[in-house]
């Protein structure tokens, strides 16, 4: 608003202009006008008072008067005083020596002559820039009012040079105007003192005209005023829901654009308002547009959208759907309702199509939630070293273009979109990441603001890239609008849980292979046995709880939203939709129950020790001897002493199987894993009153479900 | 193109299944017979790469070793529609050309003979892929061939690739009726020794059972070596679907396997597939739904390997594990509710020792193939009724042996000069262990077998120093 111009000052030094001359009465030292010199000249020339004449002379003399106390200007009988304090109001006093009788009529006229000044004052003052779109209409309506108003007078005036009026004949004649002129000074005043413009002023108008609603001929002519005044405000409006775009220089319109968001935050920000506050609703809105002012602001945003995506896009026009009045047969109502109906078929539509959102979300679901693992499995191939890094001492850029390598040479070499992804190496632990997400809704929130774990420091040590690896994803506009900076991070949370237990069972699988190396020798009996089918249970755990993560959550909610997103008729549902799919996958994935996801990591981390112990420690046992023995043979010739070899590395296995050090600490491993496992039934059993999704897990983990 | 697979076939039976094999994974991958891939099959989305290469010119290459030691198999496949298929260097053809005679011993020694020209071509291919998972080699056990070149061939590939996964689908002599390979019970004692040393997996394909299930599931009168091939090549294509049509879960060999075998010997498996159809037969159409499917898997008469168990016995015999892979479009919750049934209505026997359940990875189905049928199973499992085979395959070793006969014909060959049959006593051994482990499995104190001797104070007393520690 401080953008409107000011009142040009040739404007203020020239009242004339403004219709208040005729109240800016007797300026001292003003310099005089013929016609108040000839009017002054001519009071003090009949220095008789009124009450000197006879009364028919004292008739012609106060409608002679009255007659300019119509249009506002003092007459020799007839006085104006202006009301202090109220920009607007005047009082016309008449002489007392008058006739009673005549006074008494000429008195009941004074209210018409005060409501037009009232009225003209406030024409002239809201004409200003100001004042607003919606003001500057009423005014003008106001003003082609006045001028009926004038055009009357000026039939009275000539009436009486004709000498054809008289008192009553003024009275009778004024009568039509008398009550449309005190029912506009009513709406006038307040919209004045209240200093109200833009909807307000409507709502005062439509307000008034209700309150009006017994007298048909008011009510009517408010509804006009109400029609005219609200018609620049249609403007707007159409323009918004037509184009989207706000087109609002006095900040009438009761939609407010924040243009310090910018649609990039969407990409970067975690706690982006983008979406929520680009556009909001403000105080202030017409009371016919409440019940439509969220269908008005989401047509309007939907068609922004489209426009930010080079889009020209306008609601089709016709006759019908200007809109023009806001009359109660609530056309209009049905024109901002197809508008609404056609800018969110054509964003969904859109994104639908040709921003390919389903595409989009099949691709992320195949990198974040591994729904296609393969070209994971290979890249945990290329980049184990790195990975088994400090997460400072990783170069991202390596990761990068491993991860590249690794997307071309799999199944995701098809997928248009695999271009998008970008891999970014965090610098904690899942677990601590958790605990500094303090939005979502984590089941314990006596969690979020305990102290940090006792030794962060021995976590930053121990941590490396397989614990802090993560991937990320180039979402372009519009699409940011549905995956935005939270979406994609709670996209990065589940990803970094499947990636770890996919580490950790590929581990598992390479310690496997380790105990496939003993087949030679029966095991019945040894250590390795032993080992063999604690392996075997760590696997089967691991299996167990990919499977609950992704046959039993991630599937089955995703399977929900997609069906969910055939049916979709905005865009606001799609991202509702989208938001509960990822908050329930988080939740089911356990990441919101530190409790649980504790004990679960606390399983993890003793599986892989006990990988990384059996891995180092059996080939240590007997792989040198072996080497040695390659060495040796070098070709595969014929009648190489076979039997001696494999005689030779037999003993050595089953030094190995029967080697004490070994069989502690595998024996170590069986129970600390046992016994985590056991301390997680009480923990499962007891959430899973609240969290139902825990049953399935208990079943696929420990197995349960089948004694009872 | 990682975690490649490379299938060698040995001898006659290995290079029919093979091929059927081949020609199963060329039409689900839309792969023409020429190599080449079909107009309509470029928007994958699959794995061709575990299983082929391509060529500069685009074309598709098998990664496959053709092996015989005679030539008319091979020939065969030569001057079929898919000779441009293969690679022509991978085609190995002994250059007597006389094959093996039904004799473990001398395709052995013949494959001792041409290990150089063998190895080469292993090479190669190994040479040719970016980080090799395995091998996966076809053959029968009870021929000359595939057993004994076979044999060889998995002694060579566990030394020079030892951390390489080698897993064998072989398949078992039909027992029902009198072979004409009277040393069959030799063969297969000999090879099943490599197949427990040499092997982390092996497929158990029963022929017995085979043509029991082509009689009496498809009502073929006289089922003819392509029908029951058709199903092996159903089989082995089913079971690596999760490699080919990647999922959320056993993307690689490794993972597929570790989580079926508990111990290193104990690694062979039997396979159940439904719903069965062979080539141009109208099936009576099921409802398919995954309860029925999983149902159906778990029913002996769906199983590919016979079950030689009496009655008692069979009451003891457990699984150990299995995996279900479902292909199809199959609603996930489905899954849960289905395993959720079998598990209230008992239907599947586990081991007591150490958790075990229904595994189950669902994959996507070939969008190239028309099937009638909604969802399709099969079924991987580690259970200890197979040791009942072993058994019977003992049994009729100690027969012939008994009689000394036929021994002579391998007496001729290196490892058994001078009547050193020792060879035989050493796997006769093995094959016994191994029936053991396979049923101290069914014991629920598995995991204590054989410390007796040992003395449980010792393991206990070794817990608890750790613990005061």
């Amino acid at each position: 608003m401080d953008a409107t111009p000011g009142t040009p000052r040739w404007n203020l030094e020239r009242p004339f202009l403004t219709g208040r001359f005729h109240q800016e009465i007797k300026a001292p030292g003003q310099a005089a006008g013929s016609r108040l010199f000839s009017m002054e000249s001519f009071s003090r020339g009949s220095d008789n008072v009124i009450g000197s004449y006879p009364v028919s002379v004292q008739e012609l003399l106060v409608i002679d008067d009255l007659l300019s106390a119509l249009v506002g200007i003092e007459g020799r009988y007839i006085s104006i005083k202006r009301v202090r304090g109220k920009a607007g109001h005047v009082i016309f006093h008449i002489d007392p020596s008058m006739d009673l009788a005549l006074q008494e009529l000429t008195e009941r006229i004074f209210p018409l002559c005060q409501n037009y000044v009232l009225i003209n004052h406030f024409v002239e003052s809201k004409s200003h820039f100001k004042s607003g779109l919606v003001n500057h209409a009423f005014a003008a309506a106001l003003r082609a009012l006045l001028l009926d108003y004038q055009a009357m007078v000026a039939q009275l005036e000539h009436q009486f040079l004709l000498g054809r009026l008289s008192v009553q004949g003024l009275w009778f004649f004024c009568q039509p105007m008398m009550g449309s002129l005190h029912a506009l000074s009513i709406v006038v005043e307040k919209a004045s003192s209240n200093n109200f413009s833009g909807a307000t002023t409507l709502n005062l108008l439509q307000s008034q005209a209700k309150a009006m609603a017994g007298d048909n001929a008011i009510r009517s002519l408010l509804k006009k005023m109400t029609q005219r005044a609200s018609s620049a405000y249609l403007a707007i409006l159409e323009r918004w829901v037509y184009e989207g775009v706000i087109d609002d220089p006095y900040g009438e319109f009761f939609i407010a654009e924040n243009k310090s968001l910018q649609k990039e935050s969407l990409t970067q920000d975690y706690d982006t308002k983008y979406w929520v506050q680009r556009y909001s609703l403000k105080d202030g809105i017409p009371s016919f547009l409440v019940s439509v002012a969220g269908i008005i602001l989401t047509t309007g945003k939907y068609l922004n959208v489209m426009r930010e995506c080079g889009h020209n896009v306008q609601v089709p026009l016709s006759e019908n759907s200007k809109l023009t009045s806001i009359e109660s047969n609530h056309h209009y109502l049905e024109c901002i309702k197809s508008a609404y109906d056609f800018a969110s078929g054509e964003l969904l539509n859109l994104i639908k199509h040709k921003y390919d959102l389903i595409g989009k979300l099949r691709s992320m679901k195949r990198y974040f939630l591994l729904d296609q693992g393969d070209y994971l499995v290979h890249f945990m191939d290329i980049s184990r070293d790195e990975l088994a890094k400090r997460p400072e001492e990783i170069s991202v850029e390596k990761l990068q273009s491993l991860l590249d390598l690794a997307l071309r040479s799999t199944a995701a070499a098809s997928d248009p979109c695999h271009e998008e992804l970008t891999c970014c190496v965090e610098r904690v632990s899942l677990l601590k990441r958790l605990s500094t997400l303090k939005d979502l809704d984590s089941t314990e929130p006596s969690e979020c603001n305990r102290p940090p774990d006792s030794d962060p420091q021995s976590e930053l040590l121990s941590i490396t890239g397989l614990e802090t690896f993560c991937l990320s994803y180039k979402v372009q506009w519009p699409l940011s609008l549905i995956i935005p900076r939270k979406a994609l991070t709670k996209y990065q949370l589940i990803f970094r849980l499947l990636f770890h237990c996919k580490h950790v069972n590929r581990q598992l699988c390479m310690a496997w292979q380790v105990h496939q190396g003993f087949r030679a020798i029966n095991i019945l009996g040894t250590a390795i046995l032993r080992s063999s089918i604690l392996c075997r249970s760590m696997i089967k755990f691991m299996n167990s709880l990919l499977h609950y993560l992704t046959f039993e959550v991630l599937e089955p909610n995703w399977h929900l939203m997609l069906d969910r997103l055939q049916t979709v008729k905005s865009v606001d549902e799609v991202i509702q939709f989208h938001d509960f799919f990822l908050q329930k996958c988080l939740k089911e994935c356990l990441l919101l129950l530190p409790q649980v996801f504790k004990k679960i990591e606390k399983l993890k981390s003793v599986c892989l020790q006990y990988a990384a112990s059996i891995q180092l420690l059996v080939p240590s046992m007997y792989v040198p001897e072996v080497a040695s023995a390659n060495n040796g043979a070098g070709s595969f010739g014929p009648g190489r002493s076979k039997p001696w070899r494999s005689k030779n590395k037999n003993q050595q296995l089953k030094l190995a199987a029967e080697n004490t050090i070994i069989c502690d600490s595998i024996m170590k491993f069986e129970k600390e894993f046992n016994d985590e496992l056991q301390s997680l039934v009480p923990i499962l059993s007891s959430s899973s009153q609240a969290e139902p999704y825990l049953t399935h897990l208990a079943q696929c983990i420990l197995g349960l479900g089948s004694e009872q | 193109m990682p975690r490649e697979i490379i299938t060698i076939q040995v001898g006659q039976c290995g290079n029919q299944i093979g091929m059927e094999f081949w020609k199963q994974l060329c039409l689900e991958h839309g792969i023409g017979k020429d190599g080449l891939l079909e107009d309509f099959a470029t928007q994958g989305g699959d794995r061709k790469d575990v299983f082929f290469y391509q060529a500069d010119d685009q074309h598709y290459i098998p990664r496959a070793l053709l092996m015989d030691l005679e030539p008319r198999v091979i020939n065969g496949i030569q001057n079929s529609e898919y000779r441009n298929l293969y690679n022509h260097e991978n085609i190995f053809v002994s250059e007597h050309g006389g094959g093996a005679g039904n004799n473990w011993a001398s395709g052995y020694h013949q494959g001792e003979q041409v290990v150089d020209d063998i190895m080469d071509m292993v090479d190669r291919e190994a040479d040719g892929s970016d980080s090799l998972e395995g091998f996966v080699l076809c053959h029968s056990i009870a021929g000359g061939t595939g057993s004994g070149m076979g044999s060889y061939l998995l002694e060579t590939l566990n030394d020079r690739y030892s951390k390489k996964l080698v897993q064998t689908y072989s398949v078992f002599p039909n027992q029902m009726e009198t072979s004409d390979v009277v040393v069959q019970p030799y063969n297969s004692l000999l090879t099943l020794k490599r197949l427990t040393l040499n092997a982390d997996c092996v497929v158990v394909l029963d022929n017995t059972a085979l043509n029991r299930i082509a009689v009496e599931r498809l009502h073929l009168t006289t089922p003819t070596f392509a029908q029951t091939n058709s199903l092996v090549s159903t089989v082995m294509s089913a079971s690596t679907t999760t490699l080919r049509y990647p999922g959320y879960m056993n993307n690689d060999l490794v993972g597929l396997l570790a989580s079926l075998i508990p111990t290193p010997r104990c690694h062979f498996l039997m396979t159940g597939y439904t719903p069965l159809t062979v080539e141009r037969q109208v099936n009576m159409i099921r409802k398919t739904t995954v309860l029925d499917v999983m149902r159906r898997l778990l029913q002996t008469k769906n199983i590919m390997v016979s079950s030689y168990a009496r009655t008692k016995e069979a009451s003891h015999a457990k699984y150990i594990s299995i995996l279900n892979i479902i292909q199809g479009d199959v609603d996930p919750t489905q899954v849960h509710e289905s395993l959720q049934r079998i598990r209230e209505r008992k239907l599947v026997n586990f081991i007591e020792w150490g958790p075990a359940s229904i595994q189950v990875a669902l994959s996507r189905k070939s969008p190239y193939i028309q099937t009638t049928h909604r969802v399709s199973g099969l079924m991987l499992a580690n259970h200890t009724s197979i040791r009942h085979l072993f058994s019977k395959c003992l049994g009729q070793y100690e027969k012939l042996r008994k009689k000394q006969a036929f021994l002579d014909n391998y007496r001729k060959f290196p490892m058994f000069a001078d009547n050193d049959l020792s060879e035989f006593d050493e796997s006769r051994e093995i094959i016994e262990s191994l029936v053991d482990e396979y049923k101290a499995c069914e014991s629920p104190d598995y995991i204590k077998w054989g410390m007796e001797e040992q003395g449980e104070a010792s393991v206990a007393a070794a817990i608890d120093s750790k613990l005061v520690v």
